[in-house]
């Protein structure tokens, strides 16, 4: 049963035009397909395919395309496989569709990317913050947020070897053994 | 050469001037006080990151830290130590000031884990603190990524050791250093940082106010400082916004 569902499935996205679409293996399917199709493409997966579990979202900044790219991951229960659609969008203004109308879940999701990378979604309930409620600063997951500048700017250092150690140490005094000297 | 001043060694207690004891029995009745204070300790255990993992062995029958007289305690008003069990994210180093302040004092903190040291494998992380001791007093660190039950309570043992002599007082500095750690706190939260426990007249009640205790942070903290409110309760967020 399960079997012919994914040789259906493999039917009907081949079928498809404008849709790159891979096996990697007999539980997993990757589909690449354009920002406006994608909607409907999960629309069928779900209604059609018993594609009924959305996994999760996830978000990849390419700063150098200057693009987001957008996996949507779903689970279908019957074939016990996973389809994960991916997606491009501009990183300009980052603005895309939410699929809460399709997956509830998905606020959640694009909560968090909405957080994270700053990537807008369009009728979703809820784009408040979400855990980084204490948080003004741009959203940390991009690419051109510099964590280590944050870090340098805002916190010192506790230091390993301060200056009365070294002053002992010249007196012959101080660590015995060097952390350089302890080899495992 | 550095000045002998210069080198950070363990708080010393200060004898109180001026003030001679009579009674002979009196520093019996002290060692008496720090012996039982050593062996009845009550700790906080705030889990904050991974290291928290090593508790439960630690504390239950395989390691059993009971023996030692250190049991968990649910509530700060009750513990004497505070246990930060590894990274904490700045909004995780809010609520524990907030907590320790309102802890009794004679109060004591642990670092457990090289996150709490200098930020361990989080150094470079936008999201939580580096160097525990800034914010904080810190009586005793455990390092190790994560540190060993056996390591644990061998730093459980050593701040035992530090009560019994007396070496412990680093509850102190939070008073006597008050504007030093508000500047930190300040730093890393902004100008209107505010903690519900007034610091400062703690302070004066024990006795414990210094020319450092008081400072331009503290400064700053008077002219943000807002009357605390009761907390409005709801029964979930959404009813608000809705009415
Ligand atoms: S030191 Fe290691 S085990 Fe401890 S909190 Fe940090 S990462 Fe986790």
């Amino acid at each position: 049963m399960s079997k012919d569902l994914n040789i259906w499935l493999d039917d009907l996205l081949g079928d498809i035009e404008n849709i790159q679409f891979k096996r990697k293996s007999s539980r997993r399917v990757r589909v690449d397909v354009g920002s406006e199709a994608l909607p409907a493409l999960l629309e069928l997966l779900q209604g059609r395919a018993s594609y009924v579990h959305l996994s999760a979202i996830s978000c990849v900044d390419w700063i150098e395309d200057e693009e987001f790219e957008l996996v949507y991951h779903v689970w279908s229960y019957e074939t016990r496989s996973l389809v994960s659609a991916h997606t491009r969008i501009p990183r300009e203004p980052g603005v895309y569709l939410s699929i809460y109308d399709l997956y509830q879940p998905a606020a959640f999701f694009e909560r968090d990317i909405h957080e994270m990378f700053g990537v807008f979604f369009e009728g979703s309930p809820d784009m408040e913050k979400f855990i980084l409620t204490e948080w003004d600063g741009p959203p940390p997951m991009r690419k051109e947020f510099d964590s280590e500048a944050f870090v340098n700017q805002h916190f010192e250092w506790e230091q390993y070897h301060p200056q009365w150690l070294k002053d002992l140490e010249e007196e012959g005094g101080g660590v015995t053994t060097r952390p350089e000297d302890i080899r495992l | 050469m550095s000045k002998l001043d210069n080198i950070p060694v363990r708080h010393q207690p200060t004898e109180a001037a001026g003030r001679k004891r009579t009674n002979p029995l009196a520093h019996v009745f002290d060692e008496l006080v720090k012996f039982c204070q050593s062996r009845s300790m009550f700790m906080l255990h705030y889990c904050t990151g991974c290291g928290a993992i090593e508790l439960p062995p630690a504390m239950t029958s395989r390691f059993d830290m009971e023996r030692l007289g250190i049991q968990p305690m649910v509530t700060p008003r009750q513990a004497d130590i505070l246990l930060i069990t590894g990274y904490v994210s700045i909004k995780t180093l809010k609520r524990i000031i907030l907590t320790y302040e309102q802890m009794q004092s004679p109060k004591y903190v642990i670092g457990i884990c090289s996150c709490t040291v200098n930020g361990g494998m989080y150094w470079q992380s936008y999201a939580t603190a580096k160097v525990l001791k800034d914010y904080l007093p810190v009586d005793v660190y455990i390092a190790g990524c994560m540190p060993r039950p056996e390591a644990v309570i061998s730093g459980m043992r050593e701040l035992m050791s530090d009560i019994k002599s007396g070496r412990a007082q680093n509850w102190k500095r939070y008073y006597e250093n008050y504007d030093h750690y508000l500047g930190n706190q300040q730093k890393l939260f902004g100008e209107d940082w505010q903690t519900p426990t007034d610091i400062i007249a703690e302070a004066r009640h024990y006795g414990l106010m210094t020319d450092r205790t008081l400072g331009e942070h503290t400064a700053l903290l008077e002219k943000h400082q807002r009357p605390l409110e009761a907390l409005e309760m709801r029964l979930s967020a959404r009813e608000k916004q809705k009415t």
